[in-house]
């Protein structure tokens, strides 16, 4: 009885925790108040909003937009660490596989950064070390010389073996777009495997989770279809273990003719209503609907961590907001640089 | 020897009851104290407020000594 909290996992503290950081995110008048600066004054009002550490530290090394980016990035990642490190047990192993996306996203950086040819510090600048991989193991990553070499590394570092035909594949063309497909649908997977469903917040994850592998699913059916790729060429991207999307209704609408009748179909998911007025309006462009999908995603989350303070889902909802803050304020800055509108900014942000 | 068993039964339950009333404070102020101190951390402001949310279960194991009390001075 007494050992409960080791096996299962420190939820009052990292909980806890996690809802007193989202205290402090920025709120939706802030974005307004946001709209109105210069990219420079953005970068002094994210030191104001608690982002001071990071500009601090960042400010003598990068300016402008790409300050902005590389603050709110730098941020996030430090939250993202310090809710990791001071989670224990079950909740730990969920959280580190959760935020194995961050991994996958570091290790794509580092091979498309090595394809390309850039230097080592320009790779360091566009890491987020948010996930379990410690800046240690990002360090030896990046300095191997060969792509080949940092794939190895990662398979051992998070126990993930790629398939030696995507490696053959990769070594034959350099194309590195089936290994990296393939980190987020390992990820996906293996995150519905070791989440334990023995409670009621633990199985209420659960089915976050596979609704978000729906989500991801239809964008990847979406995306592939304006390309032109349907039918069974679309099926080795779908990630399987989705809740309501498996994989022969994934077949029906990659076979569907137009995007118009895939849209159709989706009426019985559970996120329709997020996307019905988009679809009523005959708007049928795949950044919307992402859009409109992440408003819904947070809208879940949001509700499960007010229904269970005492669990993942809190620290979960947090992690979402602060992701959405980040690419917000990106968006912001990236906005006002490139002359937008404030009204086509705030249509892009999901506050 | 009926008022000697008497008396023992007393003093067992008199030491269930705040014993098994301080397991309950404990088991309380675990999930309370560990909560605080992520609230602290991030907030120092909230000391305050989390010593007093903290000192709320002591009064589980106060009731447990006065039913002890009760059941020692009073039987």
């Amino acid at each position: 009885m007494f050992g409960r909290s080791n096996r299962s996992g420190n939820y009052a503290y990292t909980a806890t925790k996690a809802k007193a950081m989202k205290s402090r995110l920025i709120k939706e008048d802030d974005y307004n108040k946001m709209l109105q600066l210069s990219v420079s004054e953005l970068a002094h009002f994210a030191s104001e909003a608690g982002y001071q550490k990071e500009v601090t530290e960042l400010g003598d090394k990068s300016e402008g937009v790409e300050l902005v980016e590389r603050v709110t990035y730098a941020y996030m990642a430090n939250t993202f660490k310090i809710l990791l490190n001071g989670s224990q047990g079950e909740l730990h192993t969920v959280l580190a596989a959760y935020l194995q996306k961050w991994d996958n996203w570091n290790i794509k950086v580092i091979l498309r950064g090595k394809s390309y040819g850039l230097s080592t510090d320009e790779i360091r600048n566009d890491l987020v070390p948010a996930g379990s991989l410690s800046a240690e193991d990002l360090e030896r990553l990046i300095a191997f010389e060969s792509s080949e070499e940092v794939l190895t590394a990662y398979e051992k570092l998070a126990s993930m073996p790629i398939p030696a035909e995507y490696m053959a594949d990769f070594k034959a063309t350099g194309n590195l777009g089936m290994i990296e497909d393939y980190m987020d649908k390992f990820r996906y997977e293996r995150l519905v495997k070791i989440i334990p469903t023995n409670t009621i917040p633990t199985r209420m994850f659960s089915q976050y989770v596979r609704g978000a592998i729906d989500i991801k699913n239809l964008e990847t059916i979406l995306k592939l279809k304006v390309e032109g790729v349907t039918g069974e060429a679309v099926m080795p991207y779908v990630i399987e273990g989705g809740k309501q999307i498996d994989s022969k209704f994934a077949k029906q609408l990659a076979d569907a003719a137009t995007l118009e009748d895939t849209y159709a179909d989706l009426a019985q998911l559970d996120f329709y209503d997020s996307i019905k007025e988009q679809i009523d309006n005959g708007e049928f462009n795949v950044r919307n609907l992402i859009l409109n999908t992440q408003k819904y995603e947070m809208s879940v989350a949001k509700k499960f961590a007010n229904e269970y303070p005492l669990s993942v889902l809190p620290v979960i909802d947090y992690m979402l907001c602060m992701e959405n803050e980040a690419r917000n304020i990106r968006t912001i800055a990236r906005g006002i640089e490139s002359g937008l509108s404030k009204d086509v900014i705030k249509g892009l942000l999901v506050i | 020897m009926a008022a000697e068993e008497a008396a023992g039964m007393i003093a067992i339950g008199a030491g269930l009851a705040v014993g098994l009333a301080g397991i309950g404070t404990g088991m309380a102020q675990k999930d309370i104290g560990a909560a605080a101190v992520g609230a602290i951390t991030e907030d120092s402001k909230m000391l305050g407020k989390a010593l007093m949310f903290m000192v709320l279960p002591e009064t589980i194991v106060i009731f447990g000594l006065v039913i002890a009390i009760l059941a020692i001075f009073t039987m």
